[in-house]
């Protein structure tokens, strides 16, 4: 028979330490794992990692390659032949189409980690990152006001067709909204520019497009900053038109289901003002079902309107990811998708933590639950 | 008396003085002109990088910032002077020289030299340049003398062209990475090695800070927008005196951006491809258009793994059912026409390059249902009760076209020929692709029939026979079928040809009787064989704005006859033959 040696002894105070501190280092991390907000942000970020992973191996899975499509384009624009069109695209890109896909993968998640998005394969020497920074703020700027202006306008025109439903008002704007929803956003900028730009002249065609006037020094002056307003005039002006008519419908739609609730009729018979009834309980609750879809559109805000930024040739993010897309430069589509994934999770959290501060019952419901 | 002598001297003086100041103000007025360049942030000066000169100015504008050493009038088949004052073989051929004009600056005063050339072309062959595949050696004989010496029967007229088409770029900014890559050639390195990739790298990653311009005109990053960006004139080139526009503004984007800016007369000339209705809307607007040679059209291409676009009788019978000019109609408007020899060279330049004997021999395939109804009974098929062709055991012909979508002129070719074959008794169905997707598909025999370009921008046979039987066959990637057709043993009637060793001899040495000759028999080959059915030859319409552009010279002037490639407005604003309106 073996004897079994005593356990060392462990000093008394170290041992009545750990005793009590694990309850409430446990109960902390219990608390923080079980809280919404971990739950929310650790959804997003295996969310992110999915798709990220998913479009990492889908735009490989596109027909073409880099080399290859620069190939095609120098023998459409050159006139090279084949070979040299290849010899020419190889040493011009630094992108080897044979390495392995897995290393490919592991190269990219290892760079990630690190916050590097690696290099343009088509465009020599820039960086992802840099190519992101430099053209977010445009599409930020251009499409998030034009967003807030379509989703104001929108709510505001669609909580009147509903309240007042039947008037000359209401049928006038829902037949504007069911034709302008119908009509493509690049239908909509041709038509702005050839009618009011070619052929009533309201406006010369080629000062409209870019950013900004290019004779202008970047300064934070107020010459800059109305150049960059008046160069997004147009821009924002499809992307509301191409966009309102969706909001006000919908806005209609859900106020019209809110009039019929009971507490609208109790906030009546109470006696409130009509502005207070249309504002604090109808238009409040007719909100909620369009805030969720704000939050998609506000995550969507990062991939631009492609076609748009392209017509208006706007130096947003949109644009080039279509070049990206077109050139089929990976690196750059990896970095942009990212991005947009990134923003529509953490729009769809915030659209979360909206709804519960509109909607008491929400966070009551969360707050029951928790507990 | 004397009072007046000296003052009579001195007015002279002052004018000899002055007069060379005169000439070289700057022009006034605006080019303008677009190309699809890079956006700032990519763009750069680089003259041999991504998003470089190259990108950025095309072979449109290129010529304007870097001189080539001569320009090709294609009328008259001769190279006029650029930035060479003469040219030619030497050595009994074994060698090629040019001599750079007398006077040649660059923009930043220096003299262009033969060691500009010599650091041009060092860093080219770090590159992978297709000149050294047929030049040993590039060495100045002097300060304005170059010489290219060929390997063992490397010279050709096709090499002279490449040559004397080659921008020169300036030592001042590109000197130090030709002595690296000088220096990595002479070790005996190649393209495998890390040395070599090395330079590749530093060369394609370099930015140069200023562009050094031996053309009348130059631009800095600075002048790069995200809609257009100018070329300024320069006073210091060969051409500054002549060239008759104070800048030229190029406009960015595609054809669908470029139309508004067109219509409103913001945009002089284009080189986009617009679509025939555009076009008409351009006319109507008062905007005058011109036509040149666009270098290629829509070729109905095979897979020859697919039955029965392996029987040559099913594929002359296709040629047969096709009105080709009704597919020109289509494909372009009036700026296409339909395809006359069916010989695998240009019509525009076929009476050139081929034999008077031979274009009479050719088969020009006419449209005819009757015969091409008797050449399929010939292959074993007839009409079923659905009036579909059918085999001896009742299949019908149920293919798929691919197209790419998004070229409207290809697409229209496709769906047309679709249409008539159908119409004669094919049963196809449509696929459109976006146009990565359908070049994709093509490389890896992913396809049954569908639509490329046949023919070539360039003068010589070897280009236009290239495109598309080596582009698709023997040009691609190892593991890329493409139309799944060994052209290096083909049955030409029983025999096996090499076709490919045939199309890459076709324009070597300077033999241009030979050429003709070896030219004929392959045009016989491809003719008889009908590997794919040129459809028509396209030209490109261009508008030319002449409330904007004076001095366009009226159609028919031989200087039209230059396809894109050679492009006449090179010449026209060079020579100063185009100015500003009202000027």
């Amino acid at each position: 028979m073996t004897a079994v040696p005593a356990p060392p002894a462990l000093p008394v105070s170290n041992t009545d330490a750990d005793v009590n501190a694990t309850p409430s280092w446990r109960q902390g991390l219990r608390r923080i794992t079980r809280s919404y907000l971990f739950k929310v942000l650790l959804s997003g970020i295996i969310t992110i990692l999915a798709v990220t992973t998913l479009t990492f191996f889908m735009i490989r899975q596109m027909p073409g390659n880099p080399v290859e499509i620069r190939m095609d384009e120098l023998m459409t624009r050159q006139g090279l032949t084949e070979e040299e069109a290849r010899r020419a695209a190889a040493t011009l890109f630094n992108f080897d189409p044979d390495r392995p896909l897995l290393l490919q993968y592991t190269d990219f998640l290892s760079d990630l980690v690190r916050g590097d998005l690696g290099d343009s394969i088509t465009r020599g020497g820039v960086s992802v990152v840099s190519i992101i920074l430099r053209y977010l703020p445009w599409t930020l700027f251009c499409v998030g006001l034009a967003l807030l202006i379509s989703f104001t306008l929108g709510i505001l025109l669609g909580l009147a067709m509903g309240y007042w439903r039947g008037s000359w008002f209401d049928n006038l704007l829902t037949a504007f909204a069911s034709i302008i929803s119908g009509i493509p956003d690049y239908i909509i900028a041709l038509l702005i520019i050839i009618i009011f730009g070619v052929q009533l002249q309201w406006f010369q065609v080629g000062a409209v497009r870019g950013g900004v006037d290019p004779t202008i020094t970047p300064a934070f002056s107020a010459e800059y900053l109305l150049s960059i307003l008046q160069y997004a005039t147009l821009p924002i002006l499809v992307y509301v038109l191409s966009t309102i008519g969706t909001w006000i419908l919908a806005m209609k739609s859900s106020t019209i289901s809110t009039l019929g609730e009971d507490y609208i009729a109790v906030a009546k018979a109470r006696g409130l003002s009509e502005w207070r009834v249309l504002t604090g309980y109808i238009g409040r609750n007719a909100m909620l079902p369009l805030v969720t879809r704000l939050a998609i559109s506000v995550g969507f805000i990062v991939g631009g309107t492609v076609i748009i930024e392209e017509m208006f040739q706007y130096p947003g993010l949109g644009r080039n990811l279509f070049i990206a897309i077109s050139g089929r430069d990976y690196t750059t589509m990896q970095g942009m998708f990212l991005v947009i994934t990134a923003m529509v999770v953490l729009s769809n959290i915030l659209a979360d933590l909206a709804i519960g501060w509109l909607d008491p019952r929400v966070r009551m419901g969360t707050e029951d639950n928790a507990q | 008396m004397k009072r007046l002598l000296l003052v009579l001297v001195l007015v002279l003086m002052l004018g000899v003085v002055s007069l060379p100041a005169l000439a070289q103000d700057a022009p006034t007025g605006t080019w303008l002109g677009t190309w699809p360049y890079a956006a700032p942030g990519t763009h750069n000066l680089n003259s041999f990088a991504a998003g470089g000169l190259n990108d950025n100015l095309g072979l449109v504008y290129r010529p304007f910032v870097e001189l080539t050493p001569a320009y090709y009038l294609w009328a008259t088949q001769e190279y006029v002077p650029i930035l060479a004052e003469s040219w030619g073989f030497v050595d009994d051929n074994a060698a090629y020289e040019y001599t750079i004009a007398e006077g040649a600056l660059w923009s930043d005063g220096s003299p262009v030299t033969s060691q500009d050339v010599v650091d041009t072309f060092d860093i080219g062959r770090i590159l992978g340049w297709t000149q050294w595949t047929y030049l040993t050696s590039v060495e100045a004989v002097d300060d304005r003398t170059v010489r290219f010496n060929f390997t063992e029967g490397g010279a050709s007229l096709n090499a002279q062209r490449q040559l004397l088409k080659e921008h020169v770029v300036a030592s001042a900014n590109y000197g130090e990475l030709a002595a690296q890559a000088r220096e990595v050639a002479a070790s005996g390195a190649t393209n495998e090695d890390e040395a070599w990739t090395t330079v590749a790298t530093a060369i394609e990653e370099f930015r140069p800070e200023t562009l050094i311009a031996s053309g009348p005109y130059t631009y800095a990053l600075d002048a790069v927008g995200e809609s257009f960006f100018t070329l300024s004139w320069q006073p210091n080139s060969l051409f500054s005196s002549t060239v008759r526009f104070g800048e030229l503004k190029i406009w960015a984007g595609e054809t669908e951006v470029t139309t508004p800016l067109v219509l409103s007369g913001e945009l002089a000339h284009s080189t986009n491809v617009y679509p025939p209705a555009t076009m008409q809307s351009f006319v109507d607007a008062g905007i005058r258009v011109v036509a040149t040679p666009r270098g290629y059209g829509p070729a109905l291409l095979f897979n020859f793994t697919v039955a029965p676009f392996d029987n040559v009788l099913v594929r002359q019978a296709m040629a047969h059912a096709i009105n080709r000019e009704q597919s020109a109609l289509l494909t372009n408007g009036l700026g296409a026409s339909g395809t006359v020899y069916m010989s695998g060279i240009l019509d525009s330049i076929a009476p050139t390059l081929l034999s008077q004997e031979t274009l009479d021999t050719l088969n020009r395939y006419e449209y005819n249902l009757e015969g091409a109804a008797a050449l399929m009974e010939q292959a074993g098929y007839s009409l079923n009760g659905d009036g579909k062709w059918a085999d001896a055991d009742g299949n019908t012909i149920n293919v798929e076209y691919t197209f790419p979508a998004d070229f409207a002129d290809f697409s229209a070719a496709a769906r047309d020929a679709t249409a008539q074959l159908n119409e004669f008794g094919f049963d196809i169905t449509e696929r459109a692709l976006p146009w990565q997707e359908a070049a994709a598909a093509i490389r890896a025999g992913d396809f049954q029939l569908s639509v490329w370009s046949w023919g070539s921008g360039s003068p010589f046979a070897f280009q236009n026979f290239n495109n598309p039987m080596r582009r698709w066959t023997v040009a691609l990637a190892e593991d890329q079928p493409g139309l799944q057709l060994d052209i290096e043993a083909l049955d030409v009637g029983g025999e096996t040809v090499d076709l490919n060793a045939l199309i890459l001899n076709v324009s070597g040495g300077l033999d241009t009787a030979a050429q003709q000759e070896r030219a004929d028999q392959i045009a016989s080959i491809l003719n008889s064989g009908m590997y794919y059915i040129p459809l028509n030859e396209m030209l490109s319409i261009e508008p030319v704005n002449e409330a904007s552009i004076g001095g366009a010279p009226a159609d028919g002037d031989p200087i039209y006859q230059n396809p894109s490639n050679d492009h006449f407005i090179i010449y026209l604003i060079l020579n100063g033959t185009l100015f500003p309106a009202g000027m």
